[in-house]
């Protein structure tokens, strides 16, 4: 009697630990963290159903299923943050400085800086000579107002315009890349047509 | 005498280029070069390229198409040419199926098959320069990035 007990027990245990007929769906966990410098983009998580958006940090999306849609990303804590992924962070390599990115802003629909952005410009210049930068990335971009093929050479113009101001401050034309964009990735999202200044803007990014 | 020698070793020479460009037709698609760094390895660490396994070193170059894996107790971090970082915890598998960074022509994209365990990953210049071209692919799931620091755990088999 007592050994046919004791093979219940086990048998508990056993189904307890392994789950047993309960077949325990395996798991994706996604969490979004801020960046070094504090800002927080998004990451879109997307199974055969449906996708969604995560763009707060600190939240998480756990996905079971590819034939379902993803779960609402919901809060995480910071505890099991660590316990889960504690070694994989500390494994990431530290590198402050990897890069600088300005934004200079422009008045609407020219290529006129805005008063601070010319200022911020000097500040680009300066950067660029004490890194003694070979690989400088200009693109332009525009608000959503207007049509797109005119928002592309409007951006294109800003970045051109920026690339000139440099070269003319000998900085050399072979350290300069220039890429534009026109209306189709602004900083801001908003609906077509809408004035953004936020977006009317030229990144430049000093490695 | 001096000619035949000649003759000799211009005849073994186009053997060689022969040989070579035999060589080059048959592996074309291993002209690859480097996309990332070993910065940091803990424990056990490896690449896996062509089927060889490499251990793990700091400054060991990653290339297109490696997979990298790491042992029960070992992590390891590696810095990809545009500054995209990326590390990985104990027990876990993923593979670099696509990186290009060519700014000159316009062209960036990453796309990181993550097979098991954890990882963390920090945006580079990629996201700033073309913030639609970055994916993670897991068993369950697409992850698109718009330049953003996340972790990442896979349960996989």
């Amino acid at each position: 009697m007592k050994r046919w007990s004791s093979l219940v027990v086990g048998w508990i245990v056993f189904c307890f630990l392994t789950g047993c007929a309960t077949h325990r769906t395996k798991r994706d966990l996604i969490v979004l963290l801020p960046d070094p410098d504090g800002k927080v983009g998004a990451i879109t998580v997307t199974t055969n159903a449906d996708s969604q958006i995560i763009d707060k940090p600190g939240y998480g999306i756990v996905v079971e299923d590819p034939n379902k849609a993803p779960a609402a990303p919901k809060p995480i804590h910071e505890n099991e943050i660590k316990e889960v992924f504690g070694q994989a962070l500390s494994a990431q390599p530290d590198l402050s400085n990897r890069f600088l990115l300005f934004i200079l802003y422009f008045e609407n629909d020219t290529t006129k800086l805005t008063p601070e952005s010319k200022a911020l410009l000097s500040e680009v210049l300066k950067n660029i000579k004490s890194r003694k930068s070979n690989e400088v990335y200009i693109v332009g971009h525009t608000d959503l107002v207007g049509r797109e093929a005119y928002n592309i050479d409007l951006s294109s113009k800003r970045a051109k315009h920026v690339r000139d101001w440099l070269i003319s401050n000998s900085i050399t034309p072979g350290a300069l890349f220039v890429s534009y964009y026109g209306k189709s990735r602004p900083l801001v999202s908003t609906k077509d047509e809408v004035p953004e200044p936020r977006n009317r803007r030229v990144e430049v990014i000093v490695r | 005498m001096k000619r035949v020698c000649l003759k000799i070793v211009g005849i073994s020479k186009a053997i060689v280029f022969l040989l070579v460009s035999t060589v080059a037709v048959v592996s074309p698609a291993y002209a690859s070069t480097s996309v990332a760094i070993v910065k940091t390895v803990s424990g056990s660490a490896a690449i896996v390229r062509q089927g060889q396994t490499i251990p793990a070193t700091h400054g060991l170059e990653v290339w297109e198409s490696d997979m990298l894996r790491t042992g029960r107790n070992g992590s390891i971090g590696i810095l990809f040419n545009d500054d995209t970082l990326l590390s990985m915890g104990p027990g876990s598998v993923l593979v670099i199926d696509e990186f290009v960074f060519a700014p000159k022509q316009g062209k960036f994209s990453i796309v990181i098959k993550m097979v098991k365990g954890t990882a963390a990953y920090l945006s580079g210049l990629i996201s700033k320069l073309s913030p639609d071209s970055t994916y993670i692919k897991t068993p369950t799931a697409s992850i698109g990035i718009r330049g953003t620091k996340f972790v990442i755990k896979v349960e996989g088999e």
